[in-house]
């Protein structure tokens, strides 16, 4: 075995990963100091894991313990928590669907926007290729919102609202604001009042006219706005210092159009605006300025030189 | 049962108050206590103690007072810990620190993790994703994506490099 794993074998890593090849192994093919990387990064990935694992095993142990306890408050609540454990861990599944099954879903599609007012009458407007998802039960008590793509929402005063995207958790009590979360690309601009952010467990609080951003997985960074409102809500999209790549994805959002880049450099810096109601006129703004040449070809697809 | 939907007496706001903060919770305690058993332990105290309190705290505040809870009980730990450390006499620890297995795991170290790999592309982060995260064979991901397992090893390979590149020196 140790004789066929030469150098040039390039997938020692995945094998070690894996499990298939053992520590002592891989300490004969890298550097001792990369060993000890590898294997950090390795023990941090696992760490991950155990860290995000599901809480409702812990739900069932915590239940259980209270039941112990006999520690009720309301002698009807007690005749609840005083079944059986098998019974409850049957209502505790109970609950679980109950609130699964009153979730709404909003979706919009390419170049679509739509505005969906919230029961306690705050406002969501959402862009091209997003979908937002909530609880319309006890909404005064919980605004909870999972958000994926970009909407503006404008916030009723009342109790927390938070929207949780895969990039961070915002939340603010009475505002507006504009989340923009697309896989690497994660941008919080607060309109009024104030919004807190909490990404990568760090929290940043927001004041009227500031934004946070963070693209590609680099540091978060901070920066100001001056707009009042965000342009795409009056047919627009802006962009300030923002990677072309992303500039693309938004236009393909915009017009249900398909866009090949693998000839340019999409990583360069692209400042400026494009029309969401005229393509032509999105393209030559965005693609004369960088001097980058477009073609339609057959199938369709708009290519990039 | 109580209706209240503002009282944490209430078993469905409970419920859900346990769903909306346990993780963080249990991420806070973990970097604090360095063990996975003990931050479980005083995850499940400091939810108890929520629930004994569950007529005097509003549910807004639970969240600040989970984690004051369990601030405190760490504290209590650590001061317990210490107490049994000093009676025997500091006959423990005499594992070599050097060795990688001699881990003081910090949130930085996390978190550079996470940007690694959220900044790998996307061909590579997805059989990372499946791999680590999903716990999929290899096999399994050649069959998901169609590719063969050589190019899943290979992708693999190549995106813990990139990670440790992008990392740098642990």
């Amino acid at each position: 075995m140790r004789e066929n794993l030469t150098k040039e074998e390039e997938s020692f890593l995945a094998k070690w990963l894996d499990g298939t090849i053992s520590d002592a192994t891989l300490k004969e093919l890298v550097s001792e100091q990369d060993f000890i990387d590898y294997k950090k990064i390795k023990n941090g990935l696992e760490l991950l894991n155990e860290l995000n694992r599901p809480v409702a095993p812990s739900f069932n142990t915590l239940y259980n313990s209270i039941h112990k306890k006999r520690n009720f408050k309301n002698t009807q609540a007690s005749f609840k928590w005083g079944l059986s454990i098998a019974a409850s861990i049957l209502v505790v599944l109970g609950c679980y669907f109950a609130f699964n099954f009153e979730e709404i879903t909003h979706e919009t599609s390419y170049a679509e926007q739509k505005t969906i007012s919230l029961p306690d009458g705050s406002e969501v407007v959402l862009n091209a290729k997003s979908a937002i998802n909530f609880t319309e039960k006890d909404w005064r008590n919980n605004r909870t919102i999972l958000l994926k793509g970009e909407a503006f929402f404008k916030v009723k005063k009342g109790s927390t609202f938070s929207v949780q995207t895969p990039n961070g958790l915002v939340t603010v009590l009475g505002t507006q604001f504009n989340i923009k979360d697309t896989d690497t690309f994660f941008e919080v601009v607060c309109y009024e009042g104030k919004v807190s952010v909490t990404n990568n467990k760090k929290e940043h609080v927001l004041s009227p006219g500031n934004a946070i951003r963070k693209i590609d997985g680099k540091d978060s960074e901070k920066h100001d706005k001056e707009n009042s409102l965000p342009s795409w809500l009056n047919g627009e999209s802006s962009f300030v210092s923002v990677p072309l790549k992303y500039v693309i994805l938004e236009l393909e959002k915009q017009y249900n159009i398909q866009i090949d880049a693998h000839r340019i450099d999409d990583s360069i810096i692209f400042t400026g605006s494009f029309s969401n109601k005229d393509l032509k006129l999105a393209l030559v703004s965005v693609f004369k300025t960088m001097d980058i040449q477009y073609i339609k070809e057959k199938n369709g697809v708009l290519s990039l030189e | 049962m109580i209706k209240d939907l503002n009282n944490i007496c209430n078993q469905k706001v409970f419920e859900k108050l346990f769903n909306i903060h346990a993780k963080d919770l249990r991420r806070f305690l973990f970097f604090k206590t360095q063990d996975m058993d003990t931050a479980e332990d005083i995850l499940q105290d400091a939810f108890i103690k929520l629930w004994d309190n569950c007529n005097n705290v509003n549910p807004e505040k639970a969240k600040s007072f989970l984690f004051t809870v369990a601030k405190n009980m760490f504290f209590n730990y650590k001061k317990h810990e210490k107490v049994v450390m000093n009676h025997q006499k500091r006959t423990l620890k005499s594992s070599n620190y050097e060795t990688p297995e001699y881990l003081l795991v910090e949130k930085e170290f996390l978190v550079k993790i996470e940007e690694a790999i959220a900044a790998l592309p996307d061909k590579q982060k997805e059989v990372f994703l499946l791999s680590r995260m999903e716990k999929k064979k290899y096999k399994e991901i050649a069959e998901i994506l169609g590719i063969s397992v050589k190019a899943v090893e290979k992708r693999m390979h190549l995106a813990l490099l990139e990670m440790k590149e992008k990392i740098g020196n642990v």
